[in-house]
């Protein structure tokens, strides 16, 4: 049985993805530049690696590749990693470090069923 | 999906973060050791006095149904022997009344109004000044006005802010008991006057000064309005009212004298001076066509006397260049940021103890002393701007808790030779917490959080006492603000605690070259043209030294208005007085009404906020408090830290609480009025709780 095609509902999802990969990039760019900026004053490499990771993760997700999924989760374990390394079960202290990655994870991992999609149909399509 | 992307924001916004920015002595012994001291004095005053009831020792009115010191009894313990509330019906208080003072910041004033009262109680009425010193008495069990009495100040003296902390009651022993003014409010105001009132009616006091008003401009100089202004309710002891003044900070290297007067309580006349710079010169004024010692270290805080020694205790500012410090004098390095005990029969200076060392971090002593008996010594405690708590010997100045020496401390490149290698600080017991690292930086997401990171990185910084910088930024920390400030702390006698609340805020500060400075000192400008609105210290000229400063007060993200660093930003401590030992510790003050970009994020976590305004601890087991910028009253189990009891404030509640008792029943009182350096609201309530009546 053929799947009928669901315009509408497609077209949402990829302007989704576009748009969350836009913002990954545009705020994985900042992290990127601004975290340079602070390994060069001597201060901490996590915002200069989550920064390219987040800014990677906006490219993947701009060319609706799966791995975008899986390159987002290893950034976001990083930090929560580094996070408790840094200042453990002070949560207050936590939330600028693990609030806004939480919710691109999610956002993310939003977008998983149709990345997987546009994956399945480039399967076919190269089959 | 797209809605989805609201709700980092949505969630952001929601994140919290704060907007800013024994006496073991009992009444009786007080009493006999005053009545000693009368006697032994006696003699001696008598050739130097002509008005010997004047000088000789008092008996001092008790706290307990009244709350007759701003500090609550002769001590400043804060302490009330009340004990109908406790833990178990705190739960219960019900608000009794609401008073209007009808005093709300009109035209220039907007803005400028910090008024941090807490009423006397005396007898049956509540007596308090407003923010712009209106003098009010109320009817304590009803919330009815009685009287007011408007001294007439005018906008443009106001300082920094419009403050009246208090006022101050004295009762001529001389005087038949029914005759006017027998018993005198006195208040000094915004425009620098010592104003006295009849207690029961208002009216003013005849025989003193200028039909009831005392004009403290005299020998001060020129006279620029809010350069000079009393915010703080003066010290009685032996008949004369002892008060210093607000000399604004940051001005200027010829700024008015930090001249501490003595005053007779009935007459108004001068009784002594004490210009730390020419004590004996200046005793009893400047010669004619003379001031006083000008940019000398001042006193804006509340004093704390023992009537029985004769002795007042001063908390001394530093000069009114605050962050510079190569052209102040010797006598200005030896008083300032001090502890000055002084005989107010004499204005002779008896002892003095100092917490900076040639301080240029403005950590003026801001809280008054308290006095206490110290393992059978009689003792004064004082707490620092710095959270260091000492206590002295209160007739020597000698201390009787170890005091250690910081060393090879860091002297920067502005003025390596002004800077002290060396600082004191308390080995018994410090609210500091440890010098701040880059992880302590904060923001709301990951990227205000690296930009605060970035300026971390990019400031001096070498933990306490890092001197001033102009090439960058220097941090200061504590800041200004810091430890404890004008609230001072409770001491509960009987249970031998200490209750004392704290800011633990960083200030981000820049010496600005001479050059790039662009405001004017108080007495250049135009009038009025230069407002309460920024924090102190931002952008002031310090006309007369190389550099002007810049204070980023609690170091805010400038976008966000944001801390850059990790909450709490200020707690509540009680303290082992035996043995310096905390015995609980807690942030204070909710997130409820702060948020990024001002939006009040509504949570009720005890985020920990900075707080202005002490705390009453009474026989009940119970600390009240307000003081934090949530606008909560709490009432706080002295034994736990556990808060059983809050109430929202209509305004900002940073003032000091007081207890009292009306025909058998207990009230809590404090005022809600606002504060604008703590960007809370602005009211003009003063509220009364208490147990619903069987």
């Amino acid at each position: 049985m053929t799947v009928p095609p669901d315009h509408p509902d497609r077209h949402k999802t990829v302007w989704g993805v576009k748009i969350l990969g836009w913002l990954c990039i545009l705020l994985g760019a900042v992290l990127l530049a601004g975290g340079v900026w602070l390994i060069v004053l001597g201060g901490s490499w996590y915002y200069g690696l989550s920064g390219l990771g987040l800014f990677l993760t906006g490219l993947l997700l701009n060319r609706y590749r799966t791995e975008a999924v899986g390159l987002y989760l290893l950034v976001w374990i990083g930090t929560v990693g580094w996070a408790w390394w840094e200042v453990g079960n002070d949560w207050w202290a936590q939330v600028p470090r693990l609030v806004a990655p939480s919710i691109i994870l999610v956002l993310v991992l939003l977008c998983t069923p149709a990345l997987s999609r546009h994956a399945s149909k480039r399967l076919a399509g190269s089959s | 999906m797209i809605r989805l992307f609201t709700i980092p924001l949505i969630v952001t916004l929601a994140t919290a973060v704060p907007a800013l920015s024994q006496q073991a002595d009992t009444a009786e012994p007080e009493a006999d050791r005053a009545e000693t001291a009368a006697t032994e004095n006696t003699p001696s005053q008598a050739e130097t006095s002509d008005n010997l009831s004047q000088r000789a020792a008092q008996s001092q009115r008790e706290v307990g149904a009244d709350w007759p010191f701003w500090g609550g009894d002769a001590q400043a313990t804060r302490y009330s022997p009340l004990d109908q509330i406790q833990p178990q019906n705190v739960g219960q208080l019900e608000k009794v009344f609401t008073f209007h003072t009808g005093d709300m910041p009109e035209g220039s004033a907007e803005g400028k109004y910090s008024p941090e009262v807490t009423p006397l109680k005396i007898g049956s009425d509540l007596i308090m000044c407003s923010a712009m010193n209106i003098l009010i008495s109320v009817d304590a069990a009803t919330g009815e006005e009685n009287w007011r009495f408007d001294p007439g100040v005018s906008n443009d003296a106001i300082p920094y802010g419009a403050t009246c902390r208090g006022v101050s009651v004295y009762t001529d022993p001389e005087a038949p008991e029914d005759a006017p003014c027998a018993t005198r409010v006195i208040e000094g105001t915004l425009d620098a006057r010592l104003v006295a009132v009849d207690l029961a009616t208002g009216s003013p006091c005849a025989d003193f000064g200028d039909n009831g008003s005392v004009d403290l401009w005299q020998g001060i100089g020129e006279r620029v309005p809010g350069w000079y202004a009393v915010t703080a309710p003066a010290a009685i002891v032996r008949g004369i009212v002892v008060t210093g003044a607000q000399v604004k900070d940051g001005q200027a290297e010829d700024a008015p004298s930090g001249v501490i007067r003595g005053y007779d309580a009935v007459t108004g006349e001068l009784a002594w001076a004490w210009d730390l710079a020419a004590p004996e010169q200046n005793r009893n004024g400047p010669a004619e066509g003379e001031v006083y010692t000008r940019g000398t270290p001042n006193m804006w805080t509340t004093a704390v006397a023992d009537e029985a020694l004769g002795y007042v205790y001063l908390p001394m500012g530093n000069s009114s260049v605050d962050y510079y410090g190569s052209n102040r004098t010797e006598a200005e390095n030896e008083y300032a940021t001090s502890l000055v005990a002084l005989d107010a029969t004499t204005g002779e200076e008896v002892w003095h103890f100092q917490t900076v060392r040639h301080d240029v971090w403005d950590y003026d002593l801001g809280s008054q002393a308290t006095l206490l008996d110290y393992q059978g010594t009689p003792a004064v405690l004082l707490p620092s701007k710095q959270g260091d708590i000492y206590i002295l010997n209160r007739e020597t100045g000698a201390p009787l808790t170890p005091v250690g020496e910081l060393s090879d401390l860091p002297k920067g490149e502005i003025e390596p030779d002004f800077i002290s290698d060396t600082q004191p600080f308390s080995e018994w017991h410090t609210l500091r917490k440890p010098p701040l690292e880059e992880k302590d930086m904060w923001g709301f997401t990951p990227i205000d959080q690296l930009w605060c990171r970035i300026q971390f990185r990019m400031a001096n910084y070498d933990g306490f006492f890092t001197p001033p910088s102009s090439d960058k930024p220097w941090i200061q920390y504590p800041g200004y603000n810091g430890g404890s400030d004008w609230g001072s702390v409770a001491v509960d006698t009987e249970r031998g605690i200490i209750v004392a609340n704290y800011n633990d805020v960083p200030n981000y500060n820049r010496l600005v070259p001479r050059d790039e400075v662009t405001s004017k000192p108080i007495n250049e400008q135009e009038a009025a043209s230069d407002g309460g609105a920024k924090a102190e210290g931002a952008a002031d000229p310090q006309a007369g030294a190389p550099y002007g400063i810049n204070v980023n007060a609690g170091w805010r993200n400038d976008v966000t208005g944001v801390p850059c660093t990790r909450p709490p930003y200020g707690g509540i401590r009680a303290i082992d007085l035996a043995t310096g030992e905390t015995l609980w510790d807690r942030p204070l003050g909710t997130a409820r009404r702060n948020g990024p970009f001002g939006i009040p994020s509504m949570l009720p976590f005890d985020i920990g906020t900075p707080n202005n305004g002490g705390s009453v601890v009474t026989a009940g087991g119970l600390v009240f408090i307000a003081a934090a910028t949530d606008n909560l009253f709490r009432a706080i189990d002295i034994e736990t830290g556990e808060t059983l009891w809050s109430t929202v404030l209509p305004a900002g509640g940073q003032a000091n609480p007081i207890t009292y008792e009306v025909d058998g029943r207990q009230y809590v009182m404090v005022t809600a009025m606002g504060h604008h350096f703590m960007e809370t609201p602005v009211g003009d309530e003063v509220i009364a709780w208490a147990l619903p009546q069987q």
